[in-house]
């Protein structure tokens, strides 16, 4: 029973960090229409960005080099915007998908040359884990619900009482009506950029700080969101989150009746479960931030 | 020198048949298989195993042929029904769930460690063992695939495939069952790449599950993009440059520090070719740019 328990928070903790990359997927699968594939690497980069600022020379605080790690990401996502997607604005999503792919492709390995491939974790002591009854949860662990919660509810506050975050609700549920009424295509998709970037960011760290880094941490992770975002119904937001959380949850709970190898499989399934038997996902409502 | 180039040769001749394959089913049929290493996979481990188990070659060549035929019409039943991205997506999905296989089930394929000390092929008794008989060897069977994708794309069927790449409700307007089509292509594409995985695992003699990643199909959806444009031959001569390059890099004179570095750079310079090339050919890719099977 404890281990049931036990894995019940794992997977919710896993599970909240996983929300925050299927939530960035989704705004931008909402407004571009296309798979980002380079979302991975975006969530790479923040963990390998926050890992320089923390080590020596640097050796900042985790906070601030978290901090900094979100100004890098969000740089990188508007680098591979202005360079690559904006002059594919309107194409076909396939070719858009290839071309993430190619840009999926050119970061990890960059990540390698600098790097190297070898796993690497954050410089954070070992601490011993607080017992809640049946469960325990370490330190770092407590601080991953709590950073990913605050995440998800500055999320919530922007997107639903600022002017960037109606237009942003606005464009990705009717690009053309949007337009007419004067809404700036280029400047939502610059926010959703932003704000897919930082949520990325902030949960490549959390990632890192939980498990490890290494320069493909990427693609699993993505898969990982995309299921997510297939749960809740593409770039429906809440969706996302919930699925986030799902997925992270069915992993932890998978691997008490599947062998352990299996655990990265159990996203890809439920990805072709859910395309070949629910593509509006779960919660219905297809395009469209709700 | 020359074993050297006659190394490449061959490289080449195994990737142009699993490079073809994807070139039938993306640039003829639309098909974005981005799960194509699956069955490049499934087909080497087969052949690995039976001949290490004692079967002849011809016999384990067609065996593993079939084999991947019969798991891609498996999978295509159910996968052959989504469109554009989302098929591609449950197709990649579908190939990492053979690598977790491979790597998970050792009591089959010896997971991590993988299958060495493959027997190299025989052809009806002619021992293929030196590199000039492999590389006439398999050169017959690419010369042979060759002819038959060739014919396959001028004939009615590979007409249909067109017409299903370029608008498939049209097709479908017009009485052609495109479900059924699509898995033909799917089929003909996945033989392809299980000839490729066959002669892969008997020219290496060693194959294991890091092997068949989704780098390979990236290989290959490479080629496709850079040749695919030209058809047919165009995919060939791409692969001879893309495999000339990337061997070729392995045998630079450079320094042993920078020899782990290769291997990744090469790869940042294939993502960069790839996503240049997209941005070049936006307008024309593949004869229809933005109308291409959509949603």
């Amino acid at each position: 029973m404890s281990l049931f328990l036990q894995s019940l928070l794992d997977g919710l903790i896993a599970g909240s960090i996983y929300a925050l990359f299927a939530v960035g997927l989704t705004l931008i699968y909402g407004t571009l229409h296309f798979i980002n594939f380079a979302h991975g690497e975006l969530i790479m980069a923040g963990a390998y960005f926050a890992y320089l600022f923390m080590m020596p020379p640097l050796h900042l605080s985790p906070f601030i080099s978290g901090g900094c790690a979100i100004v890098g990401v969000v740089c990188l996502a508007l680098l591979m915007d202005r360079s690559v997607f904006s002059p594919l604005r309107n194409a076909n999503s396939l070719l858009l998908l290839i071309a993430s792919l190619g840009i999926s492709l050119f970061f990890q390995n960059l990540a390698q040359v600098i790097w190297g491939a070898e796993i690497r974790t954050f410089p954070f002591p070992l601490e011993r884990g607080i017992s809640l009854g049946p469960v325990v949860i370490t330190p770092v662990q407590a601080w991953i619900l709590i950073i990913a919660a605050g995440a998800i509810f500055l999320l919530y506050l922007f997107l639903k009482f600022t002017r960037a975050g109606k237009a942003i609700r606005s464009v990705s549920d009717n690009p053309r009506l949007a337009k007419t009424f004067g809404v700036e295509t280029e400047r939502v998709i610059r926010f959703v950029w932003i704000v897919a970037a930082s949520l990325a960011a902030v949960g490549g760290v959390l990632y890192a700080a939980d498990t490890n880094l290494e320069p493909h941490m990427g693609t699993i992770n993505l898969v990982r969101a995309f299921a997510a975002v297939l749960l809740g119904g593409v770039g429906n937001v809440w969706g996302a989150l919930i699925g986030g959380i799902v997925i992270g949850l069915s992993e932890n709970l998978g691997v008490l009746i599947l062998p352990i190898g299996y655990k990265d499989a159990i996203a890809f399934c439920v990805i072709i479960l859910l395309l070949l038997f629910r593509p509006e996902g779960i919660l219905g409502v297809r395009w469209g931030v709700r | 020198m020359t074993n050297y180039l006659l190394h490449i040769l061959i490289v080449c001749e195994i990737i142009i048949p699993f490079a073809l394959g994807l070139q039938l089913e993306i640039g003829e049929t639309g098909l974005y298989n981005f799960g194509h290493v699956a069955f490049f996979g499934i087909s080497a481990y087969a052949s690995a195993l039976l001949t290490t188990h004692g079967i002849p070659f011809m016999g384990a060549l067609f065996a593993s042929l079939a084999l991947a035929g019969l798991f891609a019409w498996g999978v295509g039943y159910p996968i052959l029904r989504l469109r554009g991205d989302y098929f591609g997506l449950a197709m990649l999905g579908f190939a990492e769930i053979m690598r977790k296989i491979f790597l998970n089930e050792s009591w089959l394929t010896r997971g991590p460690m993988g299958i060495p000390g493959i027997p190299r092929p025989s052809f009806f008794g002619v021992p293929i063992h030196t590199l000039p008989r492999f590389a006439i060897f398999y050169g017959l069977f690419v010369i042979a695939a060759a002819f038959a994708v060739y014919h396959v794309t001028r004939s009615p069927l590979g007409r249909v495939f067109h017409a299903i790449r370029d608008d498939e409700y049209s097709a479908s307007a017009v009485g052609k069952d495109t479900f059924r089509f699509r898995r033909t292509s799917l089929l003909m594409g996945t033989l392809l790449a299980a000839l490729g995985g066959v002669f892969w695992a008997h020219y290496i003699t060693f194959i294991s599950p890091s092997d068949f990643t989704l780098n390979e199909t990236i290989l290959a959806l490479l080629i496709v993009v850079i040749g695919g444009r030209w058809g047919m031959a165009g995919t060939i001569l791409a692969t001879f440059f893309v495999i000339g390059f990337q061997e070729g890099l392995r045998f630079l004179p450079l320094p042993e520090s920078f020899g782990r570095l290769i291997a990744p750079m090469q790869q940042m310079f294939f993502g960069l070719v790839l996503v240049l090339i997209v941005l070049k050919r936006e307008k024309s890719w593949f004869h229809k740019g933005d109308r291409l099977a959509q949603g």
